[in-house]
C-alpha cells in the first residue's frame, strides 16, 4: 500500500510543474482560440440573405466554398501565392544562408544577420509603401530594366500577383534563411573533410553530403514561409491593388458587409489548409532527417 | 625499403604556435608506422599535413616519391580513419564505403563487389544496410576503415581511431587492424598518445614531444633505449631522479644522487655534470633477488599499490633521499610486503639510463 502511495506523489509531482507551467498558455488559448473557433463553427452554420444574417440551420455556405467557382479561384491563388513565395524564399535563401555559412567570421556573420533580418524590423504598412514605390511603372526597378534594354516598355510589377510575391518573399526570407543556416552550422566540419578525403571536389561535396543534411533546415524554413504566406492580409491588400483576392482577404471583405457565414468558413478553410501544410511538412522533415 | 612517406625538414605554425618544428622521417612501404605523443605534440598536424587537409610552411612531403606541395587532399593516394570516425549519417555502412569509389566513377558492379569486400575485410557483412546511428561504436569505427581501405591508397592515415572505444573493445580493435594491415599491405600510419597501442601494432615508432621528434626506432629498441629524458619518461613506467654525474670511462658512470653513489653503465654519450636517472620499475629487484647485483641499498616501503598481475611500491632510500617505484610480478598467494618494512633492494647496472641535462 506504501509503495503505490509513494508512486501516486511520485507521478503527480511529474506533472504538477509542467501543467503549472503550461496553464497560462492553456487558458489563453481556450479564451482567445478554441472559444471564437467555436463561435465561428456555429456561425459557419446560419444564413445569410440580402445583406442580413438569419439564425437558420443550412449548410449552403459550405455548398458554395465546395462547389462555386469563385471561391475555388480564390483557394486557388491563395495556394499559388504561398506556393510562389516559398519556392522564391527558398530559391534566394538557400544560397543567402549558404554564404553566410562559409563566411566563417562571426563579426561579418553579425552583421549580415541583422541585413537579412532587417525586414522584419520595418512595418508592414511602410514596407509595402517602399514596393509600391520601387516597383511602379516609372519606378527605380523599371528605369533600370528599361535603361539597360532588359525591356522595351514598362513591366507591370506591382498592384498584380507578381508584386505581392516580391514583397511576401522579402519579408518572409529571413524564416528560411536562418533555420537553413543553422542546420549547416550544426553539420560536423570533419564530415566536408571525410568526402574530401574520398576524393570529392567541391560540388559533389555539397551535393552529396553537405545539401542532404542541410535538409531538415530547408523544410522547416519551407513550413514556415508557407503558412505565414497563407495568412498574409496587408501585403496582398496593398500591393495586389484589388486585384489579388486571397482567402485573407476574401474573410476580410465579408466581414465588413456582416456577413459572418462566408468569413466563418473561409477562416475555417484557411485553418484546414494550414493544418494539412503543416502535416506534410512535418511528414517531408521526417524524411529529411537522418534518423 | 622503398619510403612511402617521406618528411624533409617540415614546419607548420598555426599564428605564433609551432606545432610541427622541423621533422624529417621516411616510412617504409608495406609497413605500419606510428606518431606518438602526448596530446599537442604536433602529430595529429603531421598526420593531416599528409593528408592535405594542412599544408607546410617549409619543407618538403613526398608520397610514393611524389612532392605533394599543392596536392589537395582529393587527389592524393591517402586516405584517412578520422578520430571520431566521421561517418555521413544519411547513408548506410554500404553506401558510405561506396562512397568513395562513386566518386571514382568506377562501374557499379565493380563497386558492388568491391564494397561486399571491404565490408567482408571488416566483418561487417550482415550490417551493410544499417545507417551510422543504428551501428556500435566498434562496427561505426569498422565502417570508416572500410570506407578508407576500399579506395585501395598507397597510405593509410589513422587518428586515434580507438580512443573513442572501451578498453576491451580497443585490446581487441588493436589486433585486428594489425591483421588488416598484414593481410592488405597497405603503409599505415597511426597516430595515438597511447604508447600501449603504438607498441602492440607498430613496426616502427616516431615518439614526438613540443613539434619535434625525439626518437625513431622499432617499439622494443625505444623501451629498451630511450634516446632522450622525455621518451624514458613517457613510454613504460619509469622512476627519473635528477643525479650528478661524477665521471665516465668506458660507458660506465660513477653516479651521486645525495647520499648515494653507484655505478651505471647505460652512460653513452653522457660526461660529467648534472644529469637524470632513468629507472624502470620492473628493473628494481626486492629482497633475496637482490643480493647478487651490482647496485643494492636499503629502503623503506612507503606504500603498496596492488594491480592484480603485478605489485606496486613506493619505496624511500634515506641516504638520498630518494623516492622510487618498484614493480614487480604477483604470484597467486605470494606474501605482500608492508607499508614501514625494511627492505634490500638492487639493479643491475645496465638497468639505468643516464641523460645529460641540457
Amino acid at each position: 500500500m506504501r509503495a503505490t502511495t509513494a508512486f501516486d506523489f511520485a507521478t503527480r509531482r511529474r506533472w504538477a510543474v509542467p501543467l503549472w507551467l503550461l496553464a497560462p498558455t492553456l487558458l489563453v488559448m481556450a479564451y482567445a482560440f478554441v472559444a471564437p473557433l467555436l463561435t465561428f463553427f456555429e456561425y459557419s452554420f446560419y444564413r445569410f440573405r440580402r445583406g442580413r444574417l438569419e439564425q437558420v440551420f443550412t449548410l449552403d455556405t459550405y455548398s458554395r466554398f465546395l462547389f462555386d467557382e469563385y471561391y475555388h479561384v480564390i483557394i486557388y491563388d491563395t495556394l499559388r501565392m504561398a506556393t510562389l513565395v516559398t519556392v522564391l524564399s527558398l530559391l534566394i535563401g538557400y544560397p543567402l544562408a549558404y554564404a553566410l555559412y562559409r563566411i566563417n567570421r562571426p563579426s561579418i556573420q553579425r552583421w549580415l544577420g541583422l541585413l537579412i533580418f532587417s525586414p522584419i524590423l520595418v512595418s508592414v504598412v511602410v514596407r509595402s509603401y517602399g514596393w509600391i514605390v520601387l516597383l511602379s511603372d516609372q519606378g527605380p526597378v523599371n528605369w533600370l530594366l528599361l535603361r539597360l534594354g532588359i525591356v522595351a516598355e514598362p513591366v507591370t510589377l506591382v498592384f498584380n500577383l507578381l508584386g505581392v510575391v516580391i514583397s511576401l518573399t522579402h519579408v518572409f526570407l529571413p524564416f528560411v534563411v536562418f533555420p537553413i543556416f543553422s542546420s549547416l552550422t550544426r553539420l560536423d566540419p570533419e564530415l566536408k573533410e571525410a568526402a574530401e578525403d574520398l576524393g570529392a571536389g567541391w560540388w559533389t561535396t555539397f551535393r552529396r553530403v553537405t545539401f542532404p543534411l542541410s535538409l531538415p533546415g530547408a523544410v522547416a524554413g519551407a513550413q514556415i514561409c508557407f503558412t505565414l504566406a497563407l495568412g498574409a492580409f496587408v501585403t496582398p491588400a496593398m500591393l495586389g491593388g484589388g486585384r489579388v483576392l486571397v482567402l485573407p482577404l476574401q474573410v476580410y471583405n465579408a466581414t465588413a458587409e456582416i456577413n459572418w457565414p462566408v468569413a466563418a468558413v473561409g477562416g475555417m478553410t484557411l485553418l484546414i489548409i494550414s493544418m494539412v501544410a503543416v502535416a506534410g511538412f512535418n511528414r517531408l522533415l521526417k524524411y529529411s532527417e537522418v534518423r | 625499403m622503398d619510403p612511402d612517406v617521406e618528411f624533409v625538414g617540415v614546419t607548420k605554425a598555426f599564428g605564433d604556435f609551432v606545432a610541427v618544428d622541423d621533422i624529417s622521417f621516411a616510412v617504409a612501404k608495406g609497413s605500419f608506422f606510428s606518431l606518438l605523443g602526448p596530446s599537442g605534440c604536433g602529430k595529429s598536424t603531421t598526420l593531416r599535413m599528409t593528408s592535405g587537409f594542412e599544408h607546410p610552411d617549409r619543407g618538403a612531403l613526398r608520397i610514393a616519391g611524389e612532392d605533394m606541395a599543392g596536392v589537395p587532399p582529393y587527389r592524393r593516394p591517402t586516405n584517412m580513419v578520422f578520430q571520431r570516425w566521421a561517418l555521413f549519417p544519411h547513408m548506410t555502412a554500404a553506401q558510405n564505403v561506396a562512397f568513395g569509389l562513386e566518386v571514382e566513377r568506377l562501374p557499379r558492379r565493380d563497386i558492388r563487389e568491391r564494397v561486399g569486400k571491404a565490408l567482408e575485410l571488416v566483418g561487417l557483412g550482415e550490417l551493410a544496410q544499417r545507417k551510422p546511428s543504428q551501428l556500435s561504436g566498434g562496427q561505426m569505427q569498422r565502417v570508416a576503415l572500410a570506407r578508407a581501405l576500399v579506395k585501395r591508397p598507397k597510405v593509410l592515415l589513422l587518428d586515434e581511431p580507438l580512443g573513442a572505444l572501451d578498453l576491451k573493445l580497443r585490446t581487441q580493435m588493436q589486433l585486428e587492424l594489425k591483421r588488416i594491415q598484414r593481410e592488405v599491405g597497405t603503409t599505415f600510419i597511426y597516430v595515438t598518445h597511447d604508447q600501449g597501442e603504438a607498441m602492440t601494432m607498430s613496426d616502427r615508432i616516431a615518439v614526438m614531444n613540443k613539434g619535434r621528434i625525439e626518437q625513431i626506432d622499432t617499439p622494443q629498441a625505444i623501451y629498451d633505449r630511450p634516446a632522450t629524458r622525455f621518451v624514458a619518461g613517457f613510454i613504460g613506467n619509469t622512476n627519473i631522479a635528477p643525479v650528478t654525474i661524477e665521471a665516465v670511462s668506458d660507458g660506465e658512470a660513477r653516479v651521486r644522487c645525495g647520499g648515494l653513489a653507484f655505478v651505471a653503465a647505460g652512460a653513452a654519450g653522457v660526461s660529467a655534470g648534472p644529469g637524470h636517472l632513468a629507472l624502470r620499475y620492473e628493473r628494481i629487484r626486492l629482497g633475496a633477488a637482490s643480493a647478487h647485483l651490482p647496485v643494492t641499498h636499503e629502503a623503506t616501503v612507503r606504500d603498496v599499490i596492488f594491480a592484480g598481475s603485478v605489485v606496486q611500491y613506493v619505496l624511500f632510500l634515506e641516504q638520498g633521499p630518494l623516492e622510487l617505484i618498484a614493480e614487480q610480478p604477483h604470484e597467486g598467494g605470494a606474501a605482500l610486503l608492508v607499508r614501514g618494512e625494511r627492505v634490500a633492494i638492487g639493479w643491475d647496472a645496465v638497468a639505468p639510463r643516464l641523460f645529460q641535462d641540457g
